[in-house]
């Protein structure tokens, strides 16, 4: 796979070279079967100090995952223990993008993944079967499609578990036994029927908790898992480096010659975090909006106010352009977010902007634009 | 560990650094002392507790203790205030001190406190500062020195850690215990060096540090001139080694002033002793810990003491504390009934470790154990809801020790007052058995006598009685009762609390007399300042009391607000009724007439005030004419001008406008006509103000509901406006009418019924016996009418 012919390469190909560098270097104890050593994988997710020396090259590990770095520790002593690893809290905290970061550094790919719908049956997870060799040979080893878990366990990989929650219950609970017995049966092979995991073997599920349409786990599975609870980003200045990072990173992919402008990256970082927490820098009381103000939405605000500059506006990014995205993200719940967002504006960025001045003035008269 | 050789004196003084509340720091200061056997140990602390220090080594004082300090500024030599004062500098079986306290008791060697006595820190720091900052429970203890700098914030963030306390137990427990002591003690001093340069000089000024580092410098050096004629005379060189223990910020400053690398100019203003006191008291591990909000050093007590416990050459102390926390943590966890099983306790062990393995400590932490227990005991989102474990972890961390203090320990004469005082009313003061005890109040002088002290007791927050029931004079409730039950129990709280307090008073009255004044200071309302003296009543205290009144007058001059003065006068007029029976009699004439006074001249501005206010400010007028028709005779005309001044504006509130009809008709200076004559003016108005007829009846029937029954007038044009109101406002001014019959007594309503039947042709009996109409009848006629009108229109 090339980098730069998809939109969106996974993680082990973006950082293939970090990847390879770290392994080289790593010198630390591995867990059997893991690519790297713990401390590397560390190192790998919240970067290093020092540059890397391999091949003639230095390379500096950027931190790829803001927030908390214990949180980070936790998760990957986890998934060298015993038991999966579950990702929970509200949407657009990078809890995806952390378990593909951990995935592709612990055993080199993020893409054994099971994406869950509330579609999502037990062959999807397990295994399935290729009909027309089954009619021709019977149940027999190469008839079978293995899916995710049985990749994983057969491989002795990382198996990803995107949105669990969104499966339905009975669905989710097949994994309970592959869990705690680390061994898939598969009856119909009879004999050679059961699979044993190679070390290596690990689950990491991500699941929502505020969004509509979830069901809730069983305690069962809930006991054959660790939980970290990822809590958004709770400092302004951190959000607006996030923003401007994957921007910039996001720009880079679709080859648009631009960079994240600090002032407006700022001020979108500072809305976001102000609506979620329901309270300005300047003390005053917001409404808080119901609709899920994460910092991933912040950022596709910010790339698509770009992309519009890039193509309509001469590389220069508006605030207009940013005030109408806005519109677009906040107003998806329902009607009183627009309301609450307007009201935003009559009292925290009027005062900032005439307290600021410059980017919050033509901040605060774009919003002829929320309506 | 420094040590320098003063060779005027040819004596060896070895500096240790400490940080107060170390296990590891406490072990190497044990084994330094085991191995340098000096003739002389000095530790940190101010020096008018060197008495105490037999008792602290004392075999029956157990820790956590603490030693209280306290300061009385008659003279005003801190401040203009001339306040109370106090401190307390606790101790923890791993505290440093204490340890090199024990093994000089042990070893037979001199120990002594060099600190500034309490009251000369305290004049040495500048206002809002160190010792003087306004905190609740000020700490001897000066830790936060060693972690406020920049230069740490640099160095946890290169070291990937998170606080301070994180920083010191990585580098300086876990693996501070696997050092020599000569190491240990020279990364701290290296450690301190760094962060005294980073201090600056004027924060060490207001602090008072180099006062009292020039201060423990001189003591030092006059010990080490007494132990070089000492050991001149033994020949032996023992003899001359002192070793100095020492907050590891001021370490580096005593060592160039006992050097003579720097001169200080110690300022010589000494304070006396007999305004200052010192006690040791029990303390908790709660009151201990840092995360209280004490600052009392390093957090965790429980967690470090069981550390401490385990230390020995060899062991894995963090190990086993860290897995002994996690299974009596999810023994506690299953006991509340949530699920948990053995192997959730393996997986959070493997967890701890791994993540100490992956943080390069040796060992796991305190910070390791609570991200295991985060990891691995909680299932789900963490939020409130599943958070127990680690709350329960919290507990089990900060320990539940309480200390105890030996026979021999001095107690303040508060606590003598108080056991004098239990014993003269037969309390049982050391039963920690709850006790009961039921006292008529008025009727036996000594049972008043025995409430008054157990008010007392508990208005210094003791925590030793609490009453269950009685009359409350704060609350305004069960007025009629005429005994209080008490309950009491005793543990060794209250004579920490006792201590705590004793600053204020030699007995339990003078304290509660003293703490009054003091609360009377703060900013408050006058219906609050009132409030507090209805305690001082119930307290029965007496004397001193002028600068109470004084200062309640000036909260009543102060107060603008209409209902707060209310309150307050409500308080005054209980007080005075209830002085013979409470056989307490406070001053309370001239508070009294002042706040009638202040009140009446308010009260014409409280015409238009909101429905929501009409009730208390109704209270108010009848309060008023009460009190102006006994205790205040003098204000009567004043009372009843200003009413007249209210009536005329018209727009007055209806609901007062009925209450001042009211009043001036049972006072005789209106007519029932007049009455009726300002009811018939809202009958007779627009339909917004036949509306607001209701709340002038309420206003009305407060205070004279007797008009009522006076010839047919109100009845009938109660009737009149009942009469011209739809369905739908009727049920709106329901609430209002009904509140207005309210005040009326059962005989009363039957009698305004048969009053309200005659209207109709009909009499009172003929009421109760008319037939009951069912809702489903009402709605059949309705619907009878509706249709025979439909047919005769066609």
């Amino acid at each position: 796979m090339e980098a730069g012919k998809l939109i969106k390469p996974p993680v082990e190909v973006r950082y293939a070279q970090e990847l390879e560098a770290l392994r080289a270097v790593d010198d630390g104890i591995r867990p059997e079967n893991w690519k790297m050593s713990p401390r590397a994988v560390r190192t790998f997710i919240l970067g290093s100090r020092e540059p890397i020396e391999y091949n003639g090259r230095s390379y500096q590990i950027q931190k790829k995952y803001f927030g908390n770095d214990a949180l980070v520790e936790r998760c990957i002593i986890t998934l060298a223990g015993n038991r999966g690893l579950m990702l929970v809290g509200e949407p657009g905290t990078a809890k995806t993008m952390l378990s593909e970061l951990l995935s592709a550094a612990v055993s080199g790919v993020s893409t054994n993944t099971i994406q869950g719908t509330a579609g999502t049956t037990e062959d999807m997870i397990k295994y399935s079967w290729n009909y027309a060799l089954l009619l021709a040979k019977g149940p027999a080893r190469e008839a079978l499609v293995p899916a995710p878990l049985y990749i994983g366990m057969e491989k002795g990989v990382i198996t990803r578990f995107e949105e669990i929650t969104r499966t339905p219950a009975e669905i989710q609970d097949s994994l309970i036994s592959v869990l705690s017995d680390k061994v898939l049966n598969v009856p119909e092979l009879e004999e050679d029927g059961f699979l044993f995991a190679r070390p290596g073997f690990n689950v990491i599920g991500t699941a929502n908790t505020r969004d509509k349409g979830v069901n809730e786990m069983s305690s069962a599975l809930k006991r054959r898992f660790n939980f970290e609870t990822v809590m958004p980003v709770r400092e302004a200045a951190l959000e607006k480096q996030i923003i401007q990072n994957e921007v910039n990173a996001l720009a880079e992919e679709a080859h648009i010659q631009m960079q994240a402008d600090e002032d407006v990256a700022e001020i979108l970082a500072s809305t976001y975090h102000e609506l979620r927490e329901g309270i300005s820098s300047y003390g005053h009381r917001i409404d808080k909006p119901a609709a899920v103000m994460s910092t991933a939405e912040a950022v596709s605000v910010y790339y698509q106010t770009m992309i519009t500059g890039y193509y309509y506006g001469n590389g220069s990014i508006s605030v207009d352009a940013l005030v109408q995205n806005l519109v677009g993200a906040v107003s998806k719940e329902n009607k009183e977010d627009l309301e609450k967002v307007k009201a935003y504006f009559n009292t925290v960025i009027r005062d900032k902007s005439s307290k600021e001045g410059g980017v919050w003035k033509q901040y605060y008269e774009a919003k002829k634009w929320l309506k | 560990m420094e040590t320098i050789l003063r060779s005027k004196e040819m004596v060896e003084i070895t500096f240790l650094p400490i940080r107060h509340h170390s296990p590891a720091c406490a072990w190497h200061v044990k084994q330094v002392i085991e191995e340098l056997r000096p003739a002389l140990l000095l530790v940190e602390g101010p020096c008018n507790a060197n008495e105490l220090i037999p008792l602290m080594t004392d075999e029956e004082t157990k820790a956590p203790f603490s030693v209280y300090y306290s300061y009385r500024d008659r003279m005003g030599r801190i401040s203009g205030e001339k306040g109370h004062y106090r401190c307390y500098y606790p101790f923890l079986d791993y505290s440093p001190e204490l340890v090199a306290l024990r093994e000089g008791g042990k070893l037979g060697i001199e120990t002594a406190f060099i600190d500034l006595p309490y009251a000369e820190i305290l004049a040495a720091t500048r206002q809002g500062r160190g010792l003087l900052q306004d905190v609740e429970k000020p700490n001897y203890n000066d830790d936060y020195l060693l972690s406020r700098n920049r230069y740490l914030q640099q160095l946890c963030e290169k070291a990937g850690l998170r606080s301070f306390d994180e920083f010191w137990e990585k580098y300086f427990e876990i693996r501070g215990i696997r050092e020599t002591s000569e190491t240990w003690f020279s990364h701290l001093s290296t450690y301190c060096e760094l962060a005294r340069r980073d201090t600056p000089q004027e924060a060490l000024e207001a602090e008072g540090c180099l006062e009292r580092e020039a201060f423990m410098a001189a003591r030092i050096l006059e010990h080490a001139k007494r132990l070089s004629v000492r050991g001149e005379k033994a020949g032996s060189d023992a003899c001359r080694r002192i070793v100095v223990v020492t907050g590891g910020f001021h370490t580096a400053g005593l060592k160039s002033l006992v050097s003579g690398e720097q001169k200080s100019d110690l300022q010589k203003k000494r304070i006396g002793a007999e305004d200052q006191e010192v006690y040791i008291m029990p303390y908790s591990m709660e009151a201990a810990d840092a995360l209280n909000g004490y600052a009392s050093g390093m957090p965790c007590p429980g967690f470090y003491q069981k550390i401490w416990e385990g230390l020995e050459p060899g062991a894995f102390p963090y190990h086993e504390t860290v897995l002994d926390m996690l299974v009596t943590t999810g023994k506690a966890v299953r006991r509340k009934s949530e699920l948990l099983s053995t192997y959730d306790e393996i997986c959070a062990l493997q967890m701890a470790d791994g993540l100490a393995a992956l943080r390069g400590k040796p060992e796991p932490g305190a910070y390791e154990l609570r991200d295991a227990v985060l990891s691995a005991f909680i299932k789900g989102e963490c939020n409130l809801a599943t958070d127990q474990p680690l709350r329960i972890l919290k507990e089990q961390m900060t320990g539940r020790q309480m200390g105890k203090l030996g026979k021999d320990a001095a107690v303040p004469p508060i606590i003598c007052d108080f056991e004098i005082q239990c014993k003269r009313f037969g309390i049982k003061s050391r039963s920690v058995l709850e006790s009961e005890v039921t006292l008529s109040l008025f009727a036996v002088e000594k049972h008043r006598c025995m409430s008054m002290f157990l008010q007392r007791v508990v208005f210094l927050q003791t925590g030793f009685a609490r009453r269950i029931k009685g009359p409350n004079l704060q609350q305004k409730k069960d007025h009629n009762l005429i005994r209080e039950i008490w309950k009491y129990k005793w543990n060794t709280q209250v004579s920490a609390a006792l201590i705590d307090v004793s600053v204020y008073g030699g007995t339990v009255e003078e304290a509660a007399v003293s703490m009054t004044k003091q609360r009377l200071q703060q900013d408050m309302d006058a219906g609050t300042g009132a409030m507090l003296l209805t305690q001082v009543f119930e307290m029965g205290l007496e004397v001193q009391m002028e600068p109470v009144y004084q200062r309640v007058h000036e909260l009543l001059l102060q107060d603008a607000d209409f209902y707060s003065l209310t309150r307050a006068l409500q308080y005054f007029l209980d007080m005075q009724r209830l002085q013979g029976l409470y056989r307490t009699h406070l001053e309370l004439d001239g508070l009294t007439m002042m706040c009638c006074q202040k009140l009446i001249t308010c009260l014409p501005s409280m015409t238009r005030i909101r429905d929501e206010d009409s009730e208390k400010c109704m209270n108010a007028c009848k309060l008023l004419y009460q009190i102006t028709g006994h205790e205040c005779r003098s204000l009567q005309e004043m009372f009843f001008e200003a009413l007249t001044v209210m009536e005329q504006d018209t727009q007055l509130h209806p609901g007062l406008d009925g209450c001042i009809h009211g009043i001036l008709y049972g006072s005789g200076r209106e007519t029932s006509e007049d009455a009726a004559g300002a009811c018939r003016s809202y009958l007779l108005g627009t339909h917004e103000q036949l509306l607001k007829i209701a709340r002038f009846f309420r206003g009305l029937f407060f205070t004279a509901r007797d008009l009522v029954f006076i010839g047919s007038q109100f009845t009938g044009m109660l009737d009149h406006f009942l009469g011209s109101v739809e369905g739908t406002e009727f049920m709106e001014l329901l609430p209002e009418l009904r509140m207005a019959f309210g005040y009326f007594t059962p005989g009363e309503i039957d009698r305004i019924a048969e009053m309200a039947a005659g209207l109709h042709g009909k009499t009172g009996e003929a009421l109760q016996r008319a037939k009951e109409v069912l809702p489903g009848w009402y709605t059949y006629g309705k619907e009878l009418d509706a249709y025979v009108m439909a047919m005769w229109k066609d």
